[in-house]
């Protein structure tokens, strides 16, 4: 008893905060980290490529730990996902690949945002609970793919 | 000593249900304020009967300023 809260996600971090839960949801996804360069993601599209941008709206990447031509590259077979930052300082992720439709593009792109979402927020929840004394009694994947912690604290 | 206990699920979509147990009154309220402020915005909050019992002698200290003393009731 005490309290039950329902929270929805706000993703504020630098630039390697939000890389490294890009990389924990690639893993989690089964999706290669390749090297980042914008360079690479101007290259030019063939023709037959498509191409579907996915916006967090509900993120920003914390403009002065981000150079200009940082992003982050991951490739599953033909399709690659691009991780980066957009103008307005919100995360962005692109997918694109030859031999899927828009619609399968666009799935893969929001799958792997909210398993980006749900990395950065583990990560951030167990690092502060750490630093706050709490120690984990137990911690689980849930079926539906949740992650359920437990902790707990003695106070005087 | 006071046993304060925290169930925390993290959706498939990153949404997050947080349960705090053991906490009343006001550091009940710290805890949960601490954990909107780690997570994002709050879309849902129930207090439970717990949240309504009298406070002990229980104090939090979760940030250098955010100071919890049930001393008061």
């Amino acid at each position: 008893m005490g309290a039950v809260l329902i929270l929805a996600p706000v993703i504020v971090g630098s630039w390697p905060a939000i890389a490294a839960a890009a990389v924990g949801a690639a893993s989690a996804l089964g999706l290669a980290v390749g090297q980042a360069a914008r360079r690479a993601v101007r290259e030019e599209v063939e023709q037959a490529e498509q191409n579907v941008e996915v916006e967090m709206s509900n993120s920003e990447v914390l403009a002065e730990q981000l150079a200009t031509d940082q992003t982050m590259i991951l490739t599953k077979g033909t399709v690659k996902i691009t991780v980066g930052r957009d103008a307005r300082g919100h995360c962005k992720v692109c997918a694109s690949g030859t031999g899927h439709t828009k619609a399968e593009l666009e799935q893969m792109a929001r799958q792997f945002t909210e398993k980006l979402t749900q990395c950065f927020i583990y990560d951030r929840v167990i690092k502060e609970l750490k630093s706050k004394s709490f120690q984990v009694v137990n911690e689980e994947v849930m079926q539906d793919e949740s992650i359920r912690i437990h902790v707990r604290r003695w106070v005087d | 000593m006071a046993q304060h206990e925290v169930e925390i699920s993290i959706s498939k979509t990153g949404d997050v249900r947080v349960h705090v147990k053991g906490a009343k009154g006001k550091a009940c309220t710290a805890y949960a304020k601490w954990l909107a402020e780690i997570v994002g915005k709050v879309k849902d909050q129930q207090l439970t009967s717990e949240y309504y019992e009298p406070e002990g002698r229980t104090k939090i200290d979760l940030q250098q300023d955010l100071k919890v003393d049930d001393e008061a009731s």
